[in-house]
């Protein structure tokens, strides 16, 4: 159980919340989150981890309610309690040397932590991040207190920004559609790409093999084993 | 020490308490034992093994409904050789009580992979006949008496371990196949399996599960689910265990007084991982409070 500090929307249609008691996970994990005691909706929700402050124990998400359980999320007040089962998935892997993050839509939001880690473990490594929105921008100041660069895109498509011939780790999420533009374009640059992957879930914790996709090597579940995988290993799944 | 008074006995195991895992909602262990004390469940249901494994359906495979959930997984698993030489022992070393499901496409594969089993250190196999999800076999064997009967009475014949039917809501006379199969000789019944249902996506026109139906679980079914545990534990003298949608120990209360001698739970494992520790915490509570020296007292009360 957590509760929630702060709940509020930061662009149309797209809410921040901020909880405390949350167990500390790191960038590209998810909590289910689900409002305490409810049985309908009844599942947990997967949502990312968009920032993390260690020193006040608080964890932020940013989220888009678009159906009946995130929602009931918006209508959350500070001080309510919340259902933050996790951490849970594997997170990206932090790689050394330059880096290149692409987010798109609400795909943005697991970004900024991992813009915040990857800052962290090395101060001077070069950072640039590319965000692409299909109307308004948000997170985009947040992402420049660890960013070298941060590009964005409103309506067009945020991949044709990107140069994938640089000696860097590229890091993607977002739509489908710009997963498969990123793959494209990796594959022609030969680039190493790491992609965050969305399937609806129960459990989140690898036991309903609700999430499964098909990989390189056999069936994966995208809530255990993922949501973070080398693109190269999900290509069909994308 | 006074004695615990939610213990069984099931098929001549026995069980500190009957609250299990349902198959196909734990997978074999694992993944929950790293969130919560699994060793104080009274049983563990393993995911629905077949003879050979299988990848699974294609497409989505889990929506949300109206206090339930649809799912159309289609039985991807392991396989047995897999269960018995890689899961069978971690299951056992987890304390609660080992069930391995059984399911199949053709008779071959349930009888080949009953005999496998004999090899494996479980406690019950529990004969899945009601899988809704798989193309062949699977929920077909569970539709009429007749075919229910005729293999559980060929697995019991080649089984070393007590034989537990699981039967489909989906068949038209449920009790009918329930006799079958105790005269048959099964040792004991579980129900039910998920029931047929289907989603459409009305934007994009189309089914949302590329099989088209799908099974039903969750809290939406508990009082059909109920009705059928009364039904059924009226009909055979075996024992019965009830599940459908149980999110509570008055819940699982519920499905002892109709009848069963112990219950198992699925879907709300999902919405809330430690929902069977708080079913049993209330199930002992409430033994304090009706001073029930055992809580099989109130079983089949109605
Ligand atoms: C690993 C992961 C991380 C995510 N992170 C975020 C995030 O940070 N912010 C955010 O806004 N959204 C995120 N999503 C998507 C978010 O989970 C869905 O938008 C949300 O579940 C929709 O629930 P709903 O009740 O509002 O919609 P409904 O359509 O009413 O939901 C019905 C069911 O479908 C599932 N579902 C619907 N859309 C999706 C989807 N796109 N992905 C997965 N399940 C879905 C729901 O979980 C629910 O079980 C993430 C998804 C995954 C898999
Ligand atoms: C995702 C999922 C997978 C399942 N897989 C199996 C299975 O492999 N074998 C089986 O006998 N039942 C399977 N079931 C059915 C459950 O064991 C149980 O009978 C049903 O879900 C009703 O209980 P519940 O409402 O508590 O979930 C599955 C159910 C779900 C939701
Ligand atoms: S959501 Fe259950 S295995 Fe991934």
């Amino acid at each position: 159980m957590a509760e929630i500090i702060k709940n509020e929307p930061i662009a149309n249609g797209i809410y921040r919340m901020s909880v405390f008691g949350a167990p500390l996970g790191r960038a590209g994990q998810f909590f289910m989150l689900r409002v305490p005691g409810a049985l309908d909706p009844l599942l947990g929700r997967p949502i990312s981890i968009c920032e993390i402050d260690a020193d006040k124990g608080e964890t932020t998400f940013v989220y888009q309610p678009i159906g009946r359980g995130t929602a009931q999320f918006a209508a959350l007040l500070p001080g309510q309690q919340i259902e933050a089962q996790g951490p849970y998935g594997n997170g990206f892997p932090l790689k050394g040397g330059r880096t290149v993050l692409i987010g798109g839509g609400i795909g943005t939001a697991p970004m900024l932590q991992l813009a915040k880690e990857l800052r962290k473990s090395d101060p001077a490594r070069k950072i640039d991040v590319f965000l692409g929105f299909r109307e308004e921008a948000y997170l985009e100041k947040e992402f420049e207190s660890y960013a070298d660069n941060v590009t964005r895109n409103i309506g067009g498509y945020v991949t044709n920004d990107v140069d994938f011939a640089l000696d860097a780790t590229y890091y993607a999420c977002g739509p489908s559609v710009m997963l498969r533009a990123a793959a494209k374009a990796a594959d022609e640059a030969n680039a190493s790409l790491f992609v965050s992957l969305e399937k609806h879930m129960a459990c989140g914790v690898g036991a309903c093999l609700g999430c499964t996709c098909q990989t390189e090597h056999g069936r994966k579940r995208v809530c255990k084993d993922g949501p973070v995988f080398d693109y190269r290993e999900v290509r069909d799944a994308i | 020490m006074p004695s615990n008074p939610l213990k069984l006995t099931l098929c001549g195991i026995s069980l500190q308490n009957p609250v299990i895992a349902a198959s196909g909602t734990f997978g074999f262990g694992h993944e929950y034992a790293e969130i919560l004390d699994v060793s104080r469940l009274g049983g563990i249901s393993g995911k629905g093994l077949t003879l050979n494994g299988s990848a699974g359906n294609k497409g989505m495979r889990v929506y949300e409904t109206p206090s339930g959930m649809l799912n159309s997984i289609g039985l991807e698993n392991p396989g047995v050789r897999h269960f018995v030489t890689h899961e069978a022992d971690y299951m056992r070393a987890l304390g609660p009580a080992v069930i391995a499901n059984l399911g199949g496409h053709c008779e071959e594969d349930y009888l080949e992979g009953a005999h496998l089993l004999n090899d494996a250190d479980i406690d019950i196999l529990e004969l899945n006949i009601s899988c809704p999800n798989v193309k062949a076999g699977g929920m077909a064997f569970g539709m009429l008496p007749e075919t229910a009967a005729d293999i559980t009475q060929k697995v019991k014949a080649v089984s070393r371990h007590p034989v537990m039917v699981k039967l489909s809501p989906n068949a038209p006379d449920l009790v009918a196949v329930a006799r079958a199969c105790e005269s048959a000789g099964a040792d004991a019944l579980s129900l039910v399996n998920t029931f047929l249902g289907m989603a459409i996506d009305v934007k994009q026109k189309c089914a949302v599960f590329e099989n088209v139906y799908a099974g039903l679980s969750g809290p939406a079914i508990l009082p059909i689910a109920l009705r059928m545990v009364h039904q059924v534990a009226h009909a055979v003298t075996i024992p019965v265990v009830g599940m459908g949608g149980i999110t509570s120990a008055e819940d699982a209360l519920k499905f002892l007084m109709a009848g069963a001698v112990a219950v198992q739970v699925g879907t709300m494992t999902f919405a809330d991982p430690k929902a069977m520790l708080r079913i049993i915490d209330g199930l002992s509570d409430y033994c304090a409070q009706e001073g029930l020296d055992n809580l099989q007292q109130i079983v089949g009360i109605l």
